[in-house]
């Protein structure tokens, strides 16, 4: 109950030898990973760079998913198996509002293209939030005080509900929306060119992570998050209403995925029942690389596993390529939470997600 | 919630000079952790401008009485009920309670670990409305506790035990509560900050707010409270003014080791 229960609860359980004997693997592979780099750094300087810019993109939206399950997990330490599906969820809204609502041609003049962003952004952002709150509320809450694996289960349960949902709404195939965002360069120098559609990925992105930052650091909401947080009991102790803070803390997660869902549907142009499953699964290996709980962990993890995603796929000298892009993923969630469980940027106290 | 205005109503007028200035009771309240029944009937009353402790041994309930007038979550309070300043608040949620003017500081500190001492006292401000008192509010704080003033920019969770204890005492009061919770304060600190930390007890009681005090240290709370409480296993054995209690033969053998 006490922060030093906690404590006891948790030993480190690695004997204090074995830093140093990861430590030197750890070092070593991340050795061979920069020599290949710069290898390809040196034959394809242009390829190189254009796949770093495209990393980047990539990495935001995973952010913006990433961050979901940070926020959750910090709040309730849980880890929310259904937020990949709440993405999708936001990226099959979109993908319909974009046809059947704005029938949305492509390459729309922009004064017909962003009026609809902008709207889809909204509606998608609400309605993801809403149904991740309505998710909390139905699958979570009632099993707060049950041992930790129910509400995990549960998750699992919401996961496949909300597949099917959209499986039974909208069938198995892709749903394709037209190229809307401009494929033009922005700039093509020594080999590098810039796309508008991964600058524009950018400009929703990062926005919306700046206001995440100033909503949990400044505002009164975001304060009592933090505190929820960090002794859910003491923040109930200082007037905090616990259960209507974790219900926006869902809002917010859900929000986020759902800005995710919608800026992935208009840069890939499809979506199905199933994305949420695997960019989930990497969106969460990105918290977990951070140090889930951790924000700032969130989204450098989640610009890492892009940039690695991007190069493995990109490359061309050595690269395995987009058939083990998942493996990678996988084993770097598996190096992660056996070697370094608190993450990049997480401390190493139990409480100090 | 609809009866809270008839049992208030006529009974808080009718005791006129007597009742008006009870400012908590405690009207034999059964808690419950699931099946464990904690509290069997605790009865107990704090008036305005009073220090009141609450004594026992470990596990007689005195967390539990606190956290059911606090209402938290757990215990659930299944019988009796709790008024606080002419309202019944007995199953009203925590936050509310707080609105109206209590403030606890927890057993075992409770301090955000990764907030600084400024913003976990801003936290113990959460439910006030007002900005403008804010930093008046902290200034009393940091005299109170100079200590702190040195430490505002420091993580909680990085302080020695006294230091957070002084900040959890702090961060109950930033809520200007009308009735301030103190769970054993003294626990685990060296004596040079025990002393303090009752200085500083009787200080903020002669500012005017009200304390209830439980302590496992019954010799120092007996001496600054005015009443005392004895609890032994989730009912009050004893009760009366601190210096009879002190004067108590079991009290003495039971509690003050002599
Ligand atoms: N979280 C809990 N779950 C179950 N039983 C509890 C819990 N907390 C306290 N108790 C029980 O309630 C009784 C009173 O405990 P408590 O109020 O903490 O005592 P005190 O503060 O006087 O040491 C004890 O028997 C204790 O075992
Ligand atoms: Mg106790």
């Amino acid at each position: 109950m006490t922060s030093d229960a906690r404590t006891e609860r948790l030993p480190r359980l690695l004997p204090r030898r074995l830093p140093s004997f990861t430590g030197f693997f750890g070092n070593l592979l991340v050795l061979v990973v920069v020599a290949w780099l710069l290898t390809n750094l040196a034959k394809t300087p242009g390829d190189f760079f254009q796949i770093l810019l495209f990393g980047l993109s990539l990495g935001a939206i995973y952010a913006l998913v990433a961050l979901g399950y940070t926020l959750v997990y910090g709040i309730l330490e849980l880890i929310n198996f259904a937020h990949g599906d709440v993405f999708m969820f936001g990226g099959t809204i979109s993908a319909v509002f974009i046809l059947e609502v704005f029938s949305l041609g492509s390459h729309e003049h922009w004064y017909v293209l962003w009026p609809v962003v902008a709207g889809c952004v909204v509606i998608s952002m609400l309605i993801c939030g809403i149904l991740n709150v309505l998710i909390e509320m139905v699958a979570y809450r009632p099993l707060r005080n049950a041992p930790r694996l129910a509400p995990l289960i549960t998750a699992v349960g919401m996961s496949f509900i909300l597949q099917d949902v959209v499986l039974g709404w909208r069938g198995p195939n892709y749903i394709t929306v037209p190229t809307t965002l401009p494929r033009s360069n922005i700039f093509a120098v020594g080999g590098v060119t810039y796309r508008w559609d991964e600058l524009i990925v950018l400009l929703v992105t990062v926005p919306l992570l700046l206001g995440l930052v100033y909503l949990v650091q400044k505002t009164k909401q975001g304060k009592a998050m933090r505190a929820t947080a960090q002794d859910r009991e003491a923040a109930a102790m200082m007037g905090i209403n616990v259960n209507r803070t974790i219900s926006f803390t869902f809002l917010v997660a859900g929000a986020l995925a759902g800005a995710g869902g919608l800026i992935y549907v208009l840069w890939q142009t499809q979506v199905r029942f199933d994305s949420g499953f695997r960019l989930g699964l990497i969106s969460f290996t990105a918290a977990v690389l951070g140090g889930i709980g951790n924000l700032p962990g969130a989204v450098l993890g989640a610009v890492l596993i892009g940039l690695i995603q991007a190069f493995n796929e990109g490359l061309s000298w050595s690269a395995p390529g987009s058939d083990w892009t998942q493996s990678i993923v996988f084993s770097i969630l598996i190096l992660i939470l056996v070697f370094r469980p608190e993450g990049l940027l997480g401390e190493k106290t139990p409480e100090g997600q | 919630m609809s009866d809270a205005a008839a049992t208030t109503g006529p009974s808080a007028t009718a005791g006129a000079g007597a009742a008006s200035d009870i400012l908590l009771s405690v009207e034999g309240i059964h808690s419950y952790y699931g099946a464990i029944h904690a509290l069997k009937g605790v009865t107990l009353e704090v008036r305005q401008g009073e220090i009141v402790t609450l004594i026992g041994a470990n596990g007689a309930g005195k967390s539990s009485t606190l956290r059911s007038i606090n209402g938290l979550p757990s215990p659930k309070v299944r019988d009796g009920r709790i008024v606080f300043d002419g309202q019944e608040i007995t199953h009203r949620p925590g936050h509310e309670i707080v609105k109206l003017g209590i403030a606890q500081s927890p057993e075992g500190r409770r301090l955000f670990p990764r907030m600084t001492v400024v913003e976990n006292l801003e936290m113990g401000a959460f439910q006030r409305s007002d900005k403008s008192g804010l930093k008046e509010d902290l200034e009393r704080v940091f005299s109170l506790f100079p200590r702190l003033a040195e430490r505002k920019t420091q993580k909680a969770g990085t302080m020695s035990g006294g230091e957070q204890q002084m900040c959890a005492i702090g961060r109950a009061l930033m809520a200007r509560p009308k009735l301030v919770l103190l769970d054993e304060p003294s626990m685990g600190l060296a004596p040079i900050f025990v002393e303090r930390i009752f200085e500083t007890i009787v200080e903020i009681n002669r500012q005017g707010t009200a304390v209830l005090l439980v302590e496992q240290n019954a010799l120092m709370a007996l001496d600054v409270a005015s009443r005392g409480y004895v609890l032994e296993i989730g009912q009050v054995v004893l009760s009366g003014p601190a210096q009879d209690l002190r004067k108590d033969e079991k009290v003495r053998k039971a509690y003050l080791g002599e």
